[in-house]
């Protein structure tokens, strides 16, 4: 049973981008153990500097008393829905480098975990890779060499 | 036909926290900061079981809901939590003003490997009093993590000694702080005794401890006393070791004139120290405190109504020895069944066992029972078969409804106690004796 990760990064090497300042998220297609590097997904309005998505709905605008805006502004629960959220919503989890607590709750309402660390990419995935591997195939221990290359 | 003991993997209704909640061993030493680091709810449910639901305690400053904790999450299970860690001890560090801060790792970190040792020790090398302590709950509740937390401290806080030993001054391994709600108390009331009688107490935890300078001075004194059936002997076997210190373990909790006396003298036998003041103070206490029986003496006699026959006590190994023994010896009721539920470790069952049969009273013997499943407490209470008066049940929250049906007095004694509040309360020694006394018998009175 495969599932998908989505990885920010600005050079296709290395996890460093802050999940808001990303144009575009490398998805992984995994299966098992091995993956391999699927798609590029632009996210949406990243023209008007807003890379993450912001855009006004109708639910969540100026009526409910918020500012507009992503990210935890103080005193408003939730922010607003972000499109990025939408266009991640295949993927199991996501990875960069820090991602602001209303995203990370909207990524928690759709069971998408989300992951912040700095890390060169193929350090970061066969950790994921190997730690859904063991939750999913409920074994305690794999052999290093497996999940791990 | 024998019966294949069955391992159950689940229990309901516990009456104690897991080993991490011995954050709250380290909160009771003065100056003392827990770093708990383990996801967030372990300390929130510990915390809540320890402090809150357990006669609404309350914490110190660095205690209660301002503990620091690294609430390791996901991340922190896939990429390690050290970095988290790391920057937790940093802060703390810098936002609190402690003489010790004590890192007790829970379940989290112990399963994903984290080397908390390796970077505790280098806080320590750069001259910071921080331990680590192994604390994860998998391994035993908070009573196990209390001993664990006690020997961190001492192998990597209180260090090596090779001076002089001060006779008469004692190290008093007590109770688990926080767990019985009269903890504090009866560590005052305890201490007060053994000063009396003319010793030296070095008080670790509670209301009395000056700090951690007490903690320095452990190795300095003459002998430690255990007052548990069993937590603290681990620690005392741990000091005999390591600073040739011996140990005199009483598991009985004296509640009352004739056990306190008896403690006091076998104490004063140990410590080899002179008779003359610590029988002057038991005098003196006894006569106090059979003034005030005396007084009681007239209700006992003359009051017919609902006055309990027999009772059925549910608490931890120490004071469900404790307060079965005074109630059976002192006051005369009739134990029907006494449970221990706070997991006692197999090694010593026998031996308590034995001290329940043996050491109560005068003709009366008690067949303890281990049981630390909710569940099974409360049908082992349900098919004890009450002849005469009115029952007599002393147990934790848990049994409030049971007690009900079966139309019993009933006090709680034991975690969790959620109608409760205790601020400065004792019933052991002389004093919280007869405060024990007032409650059972103002219940039977029809007060609470």
């Amino acid at each position: 049973m495969g599932y998908r990760i989505a990885v920010a990064t600005s050079d296709g090497v290395n996890v460093d981008l802050h999940f808001g300042a990303t144009d575009s998220f490398v998805i992984y297609e995994v299966d098992g153990l091995d993956f391999e590097k699927l798609e590029i997904r632009d996210v949406p309005n990243s023209e008007d500097g807003y890379s993450h998505g912001c855009v006004s709905d109708s639910v969540f605008g100026s009526e409910s008393g918020c500012d507009s805006g992503c990210g935890d502004r103080n005193g408003c629960h939730g922010g607003e829905k972000s499109h990025t959220v939408e266009l991640l919503s295949d993927c199991r989890c996501v990875v960069s480098t820090k991602v602001g607590r209303s995203i990370v709750r909207q990524f928690e309402r759709r069971a998408i975990t989300t992951f912040e660390i700095m890390m060169p990419i193929n350090e970061v995935l066969p950790k994921i890779v190997g730690y859904y591997y063991r939750i999913d195939n409920k074994k305690i221990s794999i052999s290093p060499r497996r999940a791990f290359r | 036909m024998t019966e294949k003991k069955k391992k159950y993997s689940v229990i309901s209704d516990v009456r104690y926290a897991c080993a991490v909640g011995a954050t709250n061993t380290v909160v009771a030493i003065k100056g003392a900061v827990p770093i708990a680091n383990c996801s967030p709810g372990c300390q929130l449910k510990t915390t809540a079981m320890l402090t809150f639901e357990n006669a609404f305690q309350g914490s110190v400053a660095a205690g209660g809901g301002n503990m620091p904790s690294a609430n390791a999450t996901e991340n922190d299970v896939v990429f390690g939590g050290i970095k988290t860690l790391d920057e937790l001890i940093k802060s703390t560090l810098k936002v609190y003003e402690g003489d010790l801060f004590v890192v007790l790792t829970g379940c989290v970190g112990e399963l994903i490997g984290d080397n908390v040792p390796d970077l505790v020790s280098r806080y320590q090398r750069a001259g910071f009093p921080l331990v680590y302590a192994n604390t994860a709950g998998f391994k035993g509740n908070n009573l196990y993590g209390h001993e664990v937390v006690v020997n961190a401290i001492i192998d990597q806080f209180v260090g090596d000694y090779d001076g002089e030993k001060k006779k008469g001054l004692i190290n008093l391994w007590f109770e688990t702080p926080y767990y019985n709600h009269n903890w504090r108390g009866d560590y005052q009331e305890l201490t007060r005794i053994l000063r009396g009688a003319g010793l030296e107490v070095n008080v670790l935890f509670g209301p009395e401890n000056p700090g951690v300078e007490a903690w320095k001075k452990i190795p300095q004194a003459q002998f430690n006393l255990v007052v548990s059936p069993w937590v603290g002997v681990k620690n005392a076997e741990h000091l005999q070791k390591k600073y040739n210190q011996p140990f005199l373990h009483i598991p009985e909790i004296p509640v009352g004139e004739e056990a306190t006396a008896k403690f006091i003298r076998q104490v004063v036998e140990f410590a080899g120290i002179d008779k003359e003041q610590s029988e002057a103070f038991i005098h003196k206490e006894a006569e106090i405190y059979y003034y005030y029986l005396e007084h009681f003496s007239e209700f006992f006699a003359e009051y017919w109504y609902g006055m309990p026959s027999e009772f059925v006590v549910t608490a931890d190994a120490a004071y469900a020895l404790a307060y079965s023994k005074f109630l059976a010896d002192q006051i005369g009721l009739i134990p029907k069944k006494v449970i221990i539920t706070d997991n006692t470790p197999d090694k010593f069952r026998p031996a308590i066992s034995e001290y329940f049969r043996d050491n109560i009273s005068e003709g009366v013997s008690i067949d303890v029972v281990f049981e630390e499943d909710g569940y099974k407490v409360e049908k082992l209470i349900e098919e004890v078969e009450f002849t005469a008066g009115k029952p007599l049940i002393l147990g934790s929250s848990w049994e409030l409804t049971l007690a009900d049906k079966k139309g019993a007095l009933f006090f709680e004694i034991t975690t969790p106690s959620s109608e409760t509040l205790v601020i400065n309360r004792s019933h052991i020694g002389y004093k919280g004796a007869l405060q024990f006394l007032e409650r059972v018998y103002s219940a039977s009175v029809g007060g609470k």
